[in-house]
């Protein structure tokens, strides 16, 4: 397998919880990224959403995501404390080992960096016993981190080794990001790659871009960015990446065609990502035994 | 729930929770006789049973070990089993409640305060995988055990140790890559700090040694080693290490008693230290070459 790095979103798939993980084991991925909100809803109640993630045999990239957590006082504070246990605890049981935690957009929310740092390090500190890490991602209209440069250097400001961000190609390309910033990464500290692309050449304004992000998403070599993604991805994987590769494709077309015929578009993104983009070469079946059993 | 109010960046003081060592430490078992032999040997007496639960307090000199064998009520604590694990931990704090409020403040778990073992207001926080960590500050004038347990009558209540064991340390298994996690967690939440990698103590090297700030007692954390890091392992406290001034006495005086010690190639008893065979199942006991003694209570 060259692409076992590479996962789907399961939020990018219409259907019941089981259906989506039917769709995407059949279209050979060995992981996926589950919304918490597929997990809850599943008709079996909870228990039954995680016992299906369990026994699908699918690894789980992380769990999404907690939102609007950071920089909040008082009661607002400790009830997002108990939403980010919650959700903790929902990833652990799921097997997962990664949380994705969107920067906030909540107008209540604070924007001093040590209030912001000191709130990431407690979310940091929840999350060890249940071995989780936190990925921290920037949104663009996030009143806390709207680029991953700032993601990045509040997670640096938080100094846990469990906290990293996590990067979405979308937004470094519709915002028109040189890649080259990517080079501020620490690639350790660096949990998730999410990637997608759109059909747009131009993102004209903020509101364009928010509703491309939410519904307008296609898979990578399907939009009309595939270089600038190709060189996206080129550039993780120079700069030391070796986390894994989410497609968050949002689409309502998607959301409209059967589960398995999105999971199939996603494993040409897939291959295309593994085979054109980072050159990975199948290796040949057997043939270190064959070199062996020559001498 | 308490409130962040506390938004700026103050230097921790050495030892935020005034550390002071560790009151006891707790083995979850639903055969606690057999586990309780097992302590006999190495030392410990029974000295009181708790009123109202299946708990019981075995002590040398200044060591508490409890055996609890109560079904726990808690999501996320150890379940009785017939293999002991070590449940819990105990830290001797200046004030508990502060202790308590802090770690939360932090970002520790807490344990609902109804179902705290014993029944005594011990405040606790979850620690690596179903155990505990409680905070304890009652300990100098008045013990926690003068309040829900019952004295074994005509026994000893403070046996004396057997040559000069005491607490030295607690050694926890940590998931591959896990280490600089719970380094973070210890550091953070009590104030630990890691030791340079040329001191160690005993004959089991391996891992990340963690000093609390008391200087009074270790924790190790160890990682697993080449293919077991593949193997599905659940992180948990391993053994529990006692420190010696003497090692070969202690393992002589232990030996007499029934302990058995390793004896391999790779690990067998030297000054510097000493490994029992697996009790009942996994019960291990390190003994490490050790002056530390605490003040006697």
């Amino acid at each position: 397998m060259i692409f076992h790095d590479i996962g789907m979103d399961a939020a990018s798939l219409a259907g019941p919880l089981d259906a989506k993980l039917e769709a995407v084991r059949a279209a050979g991925f060995s992981q996926v990224m589950i919304a918490a909100a597929d997990v809850v809803a599943h008709p079996g109640g909870s228990a039954s959403g995680v016992r299906a993630v369990r026994s699908s045999g699918l690894e789980v990239t992380g769990l999404e995501a907690l939102s609007d957590f950071e920089g909040l006082d008082g009661q607002l504070h400790a009830y997002k404390v108990d939403v980010a246990k919650a959700m903790l605890e929902l990833c652990a049981a799921l097997g997962g080992r990664l949380l994705l935690v969107e920067a906030s957009t909540s107008r209540h929310a604070s924007t001093d960096p040590d209030a912001i740092a000191a709130d990431l390090a407690k979310l940091a500190l929840m999350a060890v016993p249940l071995g989780i890490r936190i990925a921290y991602k920037a949104l663009p209209w996030s009143r806390t981190a709207r680029n991953f440069r700032a993601a990045a250097e509040l997670a640096m400001r938080v100094a846990s080794p469990n906290v990293g961000v996590a990067v979405d190609a979308f937004d470094v390309l519709a915002s028109g990001t040189p890649v080259d910033d990517l080079d501020v990464l620490d690639p350790q500290q660096t949990f998730l790659a999410q990637i997608s692309d759109y059909m747009w050449h131009d993102v004209r304004n903020a509101e364009e871009r928010a509703a491309t992000a939410a519904h307008f998403r296609v898979f990578p070599g399907e939009g009309a960015h595939s270089d600038a993604l190709a060189q996206f991805v080129s550039r993780l994987d120079t700069i030391g990446y070796c986390g894994n590769y989410s497609f968050d494709v949002y689409n309502d077309d998607y959301l409209r065609m059967p589960p398995e015929a999105v999971a199939a578009r996603a494993r040409r993104a897939a291959v295309w990502l593994a085979e054109t983009v980072l050159r990975r070469a199948l290796p040949v079946p057997n043939v270190d035994r064959l070199r062996a059993a020559r001498g | 729930m308490t409130h962040a109010t506390d938004r700026e960046a103050i230097p921790e003081p050495q030892n935020p929770l005034g550390l002071d060592g560790i009151e006891f430490v707790e083995f979850a078992t639903s055969k606690p006789q057999a586990l309780g032999g097992a302590l006999e040997t190495m030392g410990f007496r029974p000295v009181a049973r708790h009123r109202s639960r299946e708990v019981e307090l075995y002590r040398q000199g200044t060591m508490n070990v409890i055996v609890n064998a109560q079904p726990a009520d808690v999501p996320r604590t150890v379940q009785p089993v017939e293999r002991p694990v070590i449940s819990a931990f105990a830290l001797r704090v200046r004030d508990a409640q502060d202790a308590f409020r802090r770690a939360l403040e932090l970002g520790a778990w807490e344990i609902p305060v109804r179902a705290q073992a014993m029944e005594l207001n011990i405040p606790a926080i979850h620690g690596v995988g179903e155990s505990l960590v409680y905070f304890v500050d009652r300990y100098d004038e008045f013990s926690i055990y003068d309040i829900d347990f019952r004295a074994i009558p005509t026994v000893d209540p403070h046996p004396p140790a057997v040559a000069g064991l005491h607490f030295f340390g607690i050694v926890q298994y940590v998931g591959p890559d896990r280490t600089q996690d719970w380094e973070a967690f210890y550091s953070q939440l009590m104030g630990f700090r890691p030791l340079p990698e040329q001191v160690r103590f005993g004959i089991m090297p391996r891992g990340l040694v963690l000093e609390s700030p008391c200087r009074k007692f270790f924790l190790q954390l160890i990682e697993p080693e080449d293919t077991a890091r593949f193997a599905p392992m659940d992180e948990h406290l391993q053994r529990v290490g006692l420190g010696a001034p003497d090692v070969p006495a202690a393992v002589a005086a232990l030996e007499k008693r029934g302990v058995e010690f390793l004896a391999t190639e790779r690990v067998h008893s030297s000054e510097r230290g000493a490994l029992t065979k697996p009790m009942l199942g996994g019960v291990m006991f390190e003994l490490v070459k050790s002056d530390l003694t605490a003040p006697a209570k």
